[in-house]
């Protein structure tokens, strides 16, 4: 039997949470899907809380290489335009006219209204 | 394996680096920044870590090996878990280690088949503190409490590791290490509160390690075995500390607590030397050292011949689960 290529790599993800974002774990070697689910679990969640895993072959992973990922560091870092930071002088202009800003906290906060 | 020691000879050509490029890479450790598998790096680094990865993966699998013989042994119940748990991070361990080693190694064309033919060759060296026969349960808790204890010093010596994914392995490791460290402390706290033949098994098991525990560390200059490549780990920002610091650093965390439950070291001239702010203590065999690496210590052969029947034994789950059609 030819055992060269009988490991493949996975990239190994879990979730703790339904509010958690899915997070990297590590790599391992399996031989098939199946097996790197088992090993994902054996290997990554002997202890921690875990409410999904996912495993996926490294190679329909594309990812940045390192060049890719050495330019986008080096990107424009004036970026105040798209953030609410460039917009932060709105807070006196309301505070005169005594209104609140609609800060994120305070949108954020909007998740109920009153009920009739 | 937790610190550096040399084996066998580099089998990659070094490439003509081109010293901006190496300048660009310096300025990146130096500014803390981690480095990842597919980014540029200088072949001794790689190299390095090749050795110091592979050797660290390996080892935590032949010492999980003859600690997993401890299972059906244990006393009680809650011990057998508590040592399976231990052994299954172990096996872990070298999993994600092995991981680390592979990527690195891949440029060359080697996998993981090449790391374990290595082993079983004596090109790929393990930690001598495995090459060590153990007795009784005692040795069980000393090798958690010590031999953990003394992995734990240097493991976190590498907890900032200037490569990404040897230093994220690390921080998973050294948290499970936190289990391992307490799991030892319980089994040798309950026998050093025992009865008198608790305390004595104790006490031998220790006189035993003491000169592996010293060991383990390697020794404090190149000159003592002729080759050490602990600098240039430091120079890349892999380590913190030379291994003459880990092993005081160890004997700073460990020694009081031996003292404490009433133990000794088999060294009368062990002290603390307030004016050199240093342990003093007698050097272990240094020449012994060479021989345990060299695959000739008092358990080497038996371990090897461990991973060769798990080896051998499990060929025919990889057949059973390889794609390719048997013979094709
Ligand atoms: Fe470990
Ligand atoms: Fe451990």
């Amino acid at each position: 039997m030819e055992e060269t290529n009988f490991y493949q790599e996975y990239e190994v993800f879990s979730k703790k949470s339904v509010k958690a974002p899915i997070q990297h774990q590590f790599s391992l070697l399996a031989p098939n899907e199946e097996m790197a689910l088992s090993m994902a679990l054996e290997n990554f969640m002997r202890r921690e809380d875990v409410l999904d895993v996912w495993v996926v072959k490294r190679e329909n992973i594309r990812r940045m290489t390192s060049e890719e990922r050495t330019n986008w560091t080096k990107r424009l870092d004036n970026k105040d335009y798209r953030k609410t930071k460039g917009y932060g002088y709105l807070r006196q202009k309301w505070k005169e006219k005594e209104q609140g800003m609609l800060d994120e906290k305070e949108i954020m906060s909007w998740k109920e209204v009153k009920k009739k | 394996m937790y610190n550096y020691l040399e084996y066998g000879s580099s089998d990659a050509p070094r490439n003509h680096e081109d010293p901006e490029q190496y300048d660009r890479f310096m300025a990146r450790i130096e500014a803390g920044e981690k480095i990842e598998a597919d980014d540029w790096m200088p072949d001794d680094y790689r190299q390095g870590l090749i050795k110091l990865i592979s050797m660290h993966g390996i080892s935590e699998i032949m010492g999980a090996l003859p600690e997993k013989e401890w299972v059906p042994k244990a006393p009680t119940l809650k011990r057998k878990l508590g040592i399976m748990a231990k052994v299954q991070d172990e096996m872990g361990h070298g999993q994600l280690l092995l991981r680390v080693a592979e990527d690195l190694m891949k440029p060359y064309g080697k996998t993981r088949k090449d790391l374990i033919e290595n082993l079983l060759s004596g090109d790929l060296k393990f930690h001598n503190v495995f090459h060590m026969p153990t007795k009784t349960w005692a040795d069980a808790g000393m090798v958690g409490w010590l031999v953990d204890g003394a992995a734990i010093i240097s493991q976190t010596n590498m907890l900032d590791a200037s490569y990404g994914p040897y230093q994220r392995a690390l921080q998973r490791i050294c948290q499970e290490e936190v289990f391992h460290a307490q799991h030892g402390e319980a089994i040798i706290m309950a026998l050093a509160e025992g009865s008198d033949h608790q305390r004595e098994i104790l006490q031998e098991s220790l006189n035993r390690w003491w000169p592996s525990l010293l060991m383990f560390f390697g020794p404090a200059s190149a000159d003592t075995t002729g080759s050490s490549k602990q600098d240039i780990m430091i120079k890349y920002k892999i380590r913190k500390s030379n291994n003459e610091e880990l092993r005081q650093a160890f004997l700073d965390k460990y020694l009081p607590r031996v003292f404490s439950l009433g133990l000794t070291v088999p060294d009368e001239t062990v002290h603390y030397d307030e004016e050199q702010g240093q342990w003093v203590y007698q050097q272990p065999d240094w020449d012994e050292f060479k021989q345990i690496i060299k695959n000739k210590g008092p358990r080497s052969k038996e371990r090897l011949r461990l991973r060769q029947i798990a080896y051998e034994n499990n060929s025919w789950v990889r057949q059973a689960l390889s794609k390719e059609v048997v013979g094709s």
